[in-house]
């Protein structure tokens, strides 16, 4: 691996493991057994790593979101649940930025290139939620009218945005896959209104899912 | 420069069509940024021009390489899902469809446990037969790759079995 790309994975996850703000470029360079100097000949400060780290996310995550907006992720009302599996994908994919949403308006008022590329990352959110919100009306798999598709998309990209911000503050440290699928639960809790009793049976699965890992020794 | 200028808005609006790809919202968002800059370039032209077309060169080109690797990112988040899927059935509770989907499985496995067997005994019947069996294994689980690994395993087994028995009656 080149010192460059390492750079960038230590710092990642150093970002994610004590937080970003935390973080200096001597314990980067620290961390790897590098000098200051060999850091600095790569990027010539923090921000510069931050940029390039934000910009691997905002390309990976605007794959991954524009894909139900091009061809929805469910052909028809069999393969249904496959629009809740991509929400774990998502959710998944932010997890391993999530030194972004657990200091969010801290990094976002420090760095302006950030803050832009985090706001069409929200608008994109958006986007995709109602994508798929719309196919799901048009499969008849929910039932809702136009101001309660919006409010619930709303809902939905709030939660979806702010959730690691808001395990991390209710439970400190948890393990991934329980603020994972938390995550993706509650995503769900907010759908289930709209759904009929055939999707709802996804729901319970999902529940039951997080019961037991509740019950599991962390 | 209003050439320049039509070239910027020409340039401007492609942008937002190709952007439009990632999403409504996003799609407003580039034309509210990219009519601010039109009218503020109105005041001060030169230099915000020359920087607009630039910034509308790299958004394009980026906005198009976008588009052309979509078509690997569908199939990476199709890829993904699946694994979701697999990882979430493994973890959901048992339903009784899963368990009726076992036992078609249990079936399928006894029926073609017993081909084998039967096709084995042949083998070991004669000589003769043992050069027609494999041919017969072959043509009942050509869709069925484990069961294919499988047989040959076994008509390996037989055949190290035959060989000591051959060398005693040498000696």
């Amino acid at each position: 691996m080149k010192t460059r790309d390492r750079i960038l994975d230590t710092s990642l996850a150093l970002f994610n493991e004590e937080g970003e703000a935390q973080t200096t470029t001597i314990d980067i360079a620290n961390e790897m057994d590098i000098s200051p100097g060999n850091l600095y000949y790569h990027f010539k400060g923090k921000d510069q790593i931050i940029a390039e780290l934000f910009g691997q996310y905002e390309h990976a995550l605007t794959h991954t979101l524009t894909a139900p907006i091009e061809k929805p992720l469910s052909a028809d009302r069999s393969n249904v649940e496959d629009n809740w599996y991509y929400l774990y994908v998502v959710m998944e994919e932010m997890y391993q930025y999530r030194f972004l949403y657990h200091n969010l308006d801290d990094i976002l008022q420090r760095y302006p290139d950030v803050r832009r590329g985090f706001k069409r990352l929200i608008q994109l959110k958006r986007a995709t939620l109602f994508a798929i919100c719309q196919t799901l009306l048009q499969q008849a798999v929910i039932d809702a009218k136009d101001q309660q598709l919006l409010g619930l998309v709303d809902n939905m990209t709030l939660n979806l945005t702010f959730w690691f911000n808001y395990d991390q503050l209710l439970h400190d440290k948890r393990a991934p896959q329980v603020t994972i699928h938390q995550g993706v639960l509650q995503l769900l809790t907010m759908v289930a209104p709209y759904l009929g009793d055939e999707q709802l049976r996804f729901y319970r699965d999902c529940e039951a899912i997080y019961a037991d890992m509740l019950d599991a020794p962390a | 420069m209003s050439d320049e200028k039509s070239k910027v808005t020409d340039k401007a609006s492609e942008i937002a069509k190709n952007i439009w790809l990632a999403g409504v919202g996003a799609y407003g968002k580039a034309v509210e940024d990219a009519q601010g800059r039109l009218e503020k370039a109105g005041v001060e032209p030169p230099k915000l021009f020359r920087e607009l077309v630039k910034a509308g060169a790299v958004l394009e080109d980026e906005a198009r390489d976008a588009i052309e690797t979509t078509a690997s990112a569908k199939s990476s988040v199709e890829e993904r899902i699946a694994r979701v899927r697999e990882n979430f059935h493994m973890q959901r509770p048992a339903r009784i469809e899963d368990l009726v989907a076992l036992h078609k499985k249990v079936d399928q496995l006894n029926r073609k446990v017993d081909k084998l067997s039967k096709a084995l005994a042949l083998q070991q019947g004669s000589t003769t037969a043992t050069r027609k069996a494999p041919a017969k294994e072959k043509a009942s689980t050509r869709k069925k790759a484990p069961a294919k690994k499988a047989a040959p395993r076994k008509k390996a087994t037989t055949r190290a079995k035959a060989k000591p028995a051959a060398r005693k009656r040498k000696a």
